[in-house]
């Protein structure tokens, strides 16, 4: 039997700020599978990391539900919330968010130890082995601080991993990096998703990483569009891609243009 | 090492002028709290004893004879009038058995049996009010330590001897060996020499008091047999009120302790015990708001480290603990530190006040140390309390996207 790892069901989040009403999910429909890495693009504010965080549970949704592993995850208490997130999910951020009083070590072990109260050799040992296979061995007794900016992005997808959850959200993870860091960090998380068997879903407004992942979804105006690997859609005829219509007051529209524009350059 | 006690105490490091300033804070406020403890009690340690050093700790005196009355029905109050019987002179008549009560008391350091009465003693045309005190001269000192305050003359009370106070002498212009006459209450006269000079310190002493042989007393007063008053020195002047609740309970006699004798020094001490008491609660009031406001400062500054900790699965229990710990470890140290400093500090000023020769009422073994050890942690973490909430409720979206 196959089920999906996770299933997305017509998902809403309507922000809420005093009487103003912000409608960004307007029904997510799409379906993960295992072992899938899985690029999410879309225009700057089309809500690619308010998806991430719904389903990060980090989040809740306005309507709507989806399902992990089987288990249906709108319905779980907080701190059922944060167990599960613990054990299943593996966060990276635009920002590499590592704590910078605490080794790079230290920094991967924190899920791990975290959860149990205390440090085990077990988890130490797993640490060090995901340092190493990130390629820093050598700084895993450096402060987090004391890192250039790709070894700290490095050292959070080792911390992502180290739980070893069944799906890892990664918002932007190299929208920080120059090209060749960003190249790096990006081969480093598709060949350990393929040794783990991890599924991956990433944010990006790289177009040329995106392509190199076997799948893409497209978020614009409140819901996504799936293209599976198989069809082979060239990027440039996808329709509305670079027209992003988001229902926002006239500030936010012009902000939108101006990222969508920025967009149509990088094209 | 438990994880939320490392992550509390790399948080304490990681800031360590923050931490140390806290440390700090929380040390002065508890050098404050514990060196007024040693202040107040030993201003109240020294004040006691300059009146229960000279005075009695249990005193029984004879029971008051109050009217029998019948009990009003149930539901009514009945109020009587009533007047002290004054033809009858009140006494201790069955001494000899409250004696060998007193024997069995475990404690007791020194008993006086006595005969007290009023007088006026004259010289010349000098005519002055007197307390005479009439004790076996074996007892003389067993209550006032009237030898070891004799100035002038010798402790010793024939039956025609009479020791006065300093002050009382020299306001009758009076020197040993002198003659005074002295009148009772009763109406007897007699002349008796003046064989020594006392100065306690204890003005009502000094003043007004002539120590006699207590024969020439049962004379003087007409009590061939009884006694109008024994007094009781303990070895432990708190257990006075215990042991003249059992005195009173096996003799019916009226049994005073001396704290329920001095009202004028219980209200002074409760005086100060309650200043003392309201400086000790602005100490505890500045732990909670110093350590409150930095650890508040902390939490803020951390958010997104909190945030990140939150999206990872750390329970927001485990939040909570770490920012608890830190409230506990500052306050912990600090009033291990403030203890020392009280500690220190009051001795200093212990030992300068005896090399100048001016002895200071300052205690450092009166501190409070543990009260103080025990009330700064219990603040400090209280004062953590809502910082660590706080901590443990940030939204780690929000965090993790400032
Ligand atoms: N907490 C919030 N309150 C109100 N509006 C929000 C909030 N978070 C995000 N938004 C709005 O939702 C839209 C989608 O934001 P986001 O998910 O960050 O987009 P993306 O990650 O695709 O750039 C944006 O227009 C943003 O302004
Ligand atoms: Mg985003």
């Amino acid at each position: 039997m196959n089920t999906p790892l996770l299933e997305v069901n017509d998902l809403r989040k309507v922000f809420v700020d005093r009487d103003f009403e912000t409608p960004v999910l307007k029904g997510v429909n799409f379906t993960l599978q295992r072992s899938e890495m899985v690029a999410m693009l879309g225009p700057s504010g089309s809500g690619k990391s308010t998806l991430l965080s719904i389903l990060g549970t980090l989040m809740r949704p306005t309507a709507g539900s989806f399902r992990m592993l089987g288990r249906e995850l709108t319905s779980l208490k907080e701190a059922e919330l944060s167990d599960f997130r613990n054990q299943q999910i593996g966060f990276i951020f635009q920002y590499h968010h590592l704590l910078p009083d605490f080794s790079a070590l230290e920094n991967v072990m924190f899920p791990h130890a975290g959860r149990l109260w205390r440090e085990t050799q077990a988890g130490r040992e797993r640490a060090a082995m995901l340092l190493e296979r990130v390629g820093l061995s050598e700084r895993m007794h450096y402060r987090a601080t004391r890192l250039s900016g790709g070894q700290k992005q490095r050292v959070a997808i080792a911390r992502a991993l180290m739980n070893q959850p069944a799906l890892v959200l990664a918002d932007e993870p190299t929208g920080n990096l120059d090209r060749e860091n960003a190249d790096q960090a990006f081969a480093l998380m598709t060949e350990i998703q393929r040794e783990t068997g991890t599924t991956f879903l990433l944010s990006t407004h790289d177009r040329e990483l995106a392509e190199r992942c076997e799948r893409r979804i497209y978020i614009q105006g409140g819901v996504v569009v799936d293209v599976p690997s198989a069809a082979r859609v060239p990027l440039r005829v996808v329709p509305g891609d670079m027209v992003a219509v988001i229902d926002r007051t006239q500030t936010q529209a012009t902000r939108d243009q101006r990222s969508i524009q920025a967009n149509e350059r990088s094209v | 090492m438990r994880f939320d006690l490392k992550v509390a105490l790399r948080y304490l490091l990681a800031n360590r002028l923050q931490s140390a300033l806290l440390i700090g804070g929380v040390a002065v406020a508890v050098t404050v709290f514990t060196f007024n403890a040693a202040l107040i009690n030993g201003l109240a340690e020294f004040q006691i004893d300059r009146v229960v050093g000279s005075s009695s700790h249990v005193t029984i005196e004879p029971a008051k004879l109050l009217p029998k009355v019948v009990p009003a029905p149930a539901g009514t109050e009945r109020l009587v009038a009533t007047q002290r019987a004054l033809e009858r002179r009140e006494q201790i008549k069955q001494w000899r058995s409250v004696e060998r009560v007193i024997e069995t008391l475990p404690g007791v350091t020194g008993v006086s049996y006595n005969i007290n009465g009023t007088g006026l003693v004259t010289r010349g045309q000098q005519t002055l009010p007197v307390s005479l005190k009439g004790v076996e001269p074996a007892r003389l000192a067993a209550i006032a330590p009237i030898d070891r305050n004799l100035v002038a003359g010798e402790a010793r009370l024939g039956l025609n001897d009479v020791l006065i106070g300093r002050k009382l002498a020299d306001d009758l212009g009076i020197r040993i060996g002198q003659p005074i006459f002295v009148t009772s209450n009763q109406g007897r006269e007699r002349t008796l020499t003046v064989r020594g000079l006392y100065s306690t310190g204890v003005d009502s002493l000094d003043a007004r008091v002539a120590y006699v042989n207590i024969d020439t007393a049962r004379v003087m007063f007409d009590l061939p047999e009884g006694l109008t008053e024994i007094e009781i020195k303990l070895a432990d002047i708190y257990a006075a009120r215990a042991v003249a609740k059992q005195l009173a309970d096996t003799t019916g006699l009226e049994v005073t302790a001396w704290m329920d004798k001095n009202q004028r020094l219980r209200e002074a001490l409760e005086g100060q015990g309650s200043s003392g008491n309201i400086i000790k609660m602005f100490t505890l009031i500045t732990i909670v708001v110093g350590v409150a406001s930095a650890l508040l400062l902390t939490t803020f500054r951390r958010r997104p480290e909190i945030g990140i900790m939150r999206s990872f699965g750390i329970s927001q229990r485990f939040v909570l603990s770490v920012f608890m710990l830190q409230g506990a470890l500052i306050g912990i140290l600090g009033s291990l530190v403030g203890c020392f400093l009280g500690w220190g500090f009051s001795s200093l000023l212990v030992q300068a006040g005896r090399s100048s020769g001016r002895a200071l009422p300052v205690d450092p073994s009166l501190g409070q140390y543990d009260v103080a050890l025990l009330l700064a942690a219990a603040a400090s973490i209280a004062a953590a309390l809502w910082p660590a909430r706080a901590a443990s409720r940030i939204d780690p979206v929000e965090a993790i996207s400032q």
